[in-house]
């Protein structure tokens, strides 16, 4: 119980943090709502870690439902990081069209 | 593009920190051909300054960029100054000047649009052991699944004709450029001369992990190779 209460607290904090941001205008709108829906996600998940349990091992996991959502945590983590990598790729590229059209400009 | 009858020949030299040679090359570089393009890719030394004082077209790159990088800068220059062939030669001196109006020629008699440089046909070439038993061999197995069949599967001495530099745009900025090259050569199905070169090796060149500048080193171009696969 205390560590549902703990993670609670926590999400609470990410929650508030998410709204100062926003009031900061530090991030988007679409940012915003991503953070604040990933929060609440995160905090009725572990309201309902009961029911996650019990769903899980519906579905033939024998770890509990913390640990899935562990597992899952890591795989969309990974997910992003190579979004990330593509990204940075693609930046790259445009910088190198930049640094091009200056050495062609001011050839010597 | 040059007179009735002569071809012009620009030869780009992407240099990155090579002010130890880079006058020599330069200099013996400079009689066989119309023009020479040196592209500095973003050097810290004094690589930009001593090609200038060569008299020779110096285009800089703010940054390190990598070699693919310098290449195609080079032959956007090249196209613009009306090149009927491009040569692209490496700065550090490890192949020989006298050997440009070989590569060249191929293309001058119109036997070829493009014309690879081979160290694997006969001239003496001090190459390192493990790029000559394992790490060649194993890139020619690579090459020839993609249907590429030449005796040097990494060549960086090659010429091409202006038509060929309309068409081959040099996506990948490290050294993953020279896979990518040969891939293009085969898709465009442009006519391919290879001729035998000779090359000094002073060092290894580029090992697995780490190479001069960005992009370089075996891991990363095939790193660039895959992430490139899944931008495109």
């Amino acid at each position: 119980m205390l560590q549902r209460i703990l993670a609670l607290i926590i999400i609470v904090f990410f929650i508030s943090r998410v709204f100062w941001q926003k009031r900061k205008k530090q991030i988007q709108v679409n940012e915003f709502v991503f953070w604040l829906v990933f929060w609440a996600l995160a905090g009725i998940l572990v309201l309902f870690l009961k029911q996650i349990d019990k769903f899980v091992s519906y579905l033939g996991f024998s770890a509990s439902g913390i640990d899935i959502l562990l597992y899952l945590g890591i795989a969309i983590l990974f997910y992003f990081i190579f979004r990330l990598r593509l990204k940075l790729a693609k930046i790259e590229k445009d910088i190198t069209v930049i640094v091009r059209n200056i050495a062609l400009k001011d050839e010597k | 593009m040059g007179t009735l009858g002569h071809k012009k020949v620009i030869v780009i030299i992407p240099a990155y920190n090579e002010e130890e040679k880079i006058a020599t090359v330069i200099k013996e570089v400079k009689p066989n051909v119309d023009e020479v393009v040196l592209v500095d890719d973003g050097s810290d030394d004094r690589t930009a300054e001593l090609a200038q004082k060569q008299e020779v077209i110096v285009l800089r790159h703010l940054f390190n960029r990598g070699q693919g990088a310098a290449l195609e800068t080079g032959n956007q220059y090249a196209l613009k100054q009306g090149a009927d062939i491009i040569v692209h030669f490496d700065a550090d001196g490890q192949f020989l000047a006298g050997e440009i109006k070989n590569i060249i020629k191929p293309i001058e008699n119109g036997e070829a649009e493009v014309v690879l440089g081979s160290r694997f046909m006969g001239k003496k070439s001090n190459i390192p052991w493990l790029k000559k038993n394992i790490i060649f061999p194993l890139a020619r197995k690579v090459n020839r699944l993609m249907g590429i069949n030449l005796t040097d599967p990494q060549s960086g001495f090659r010429a091409f004709s202006r038509r060929v530099n309309e068409q081959l745009r040099i996506g990948q900025d490290g050294s993953a450029h020279c896979s990518e090259i040969l891939n293009k050569i085969f898709y465009y199905k442009f006519t391919v001369k290879e001729i035998s070169i000779t090359v000094i090796y002073k060092d290894f060149g580029q090992s697995f992990f780490r190479g001069k500048g960005r992009g370089m080193g075996g891991i990363r171009i095939v790193k660039d190779l895959i992430l490139a696969k899944l931008i495109n």
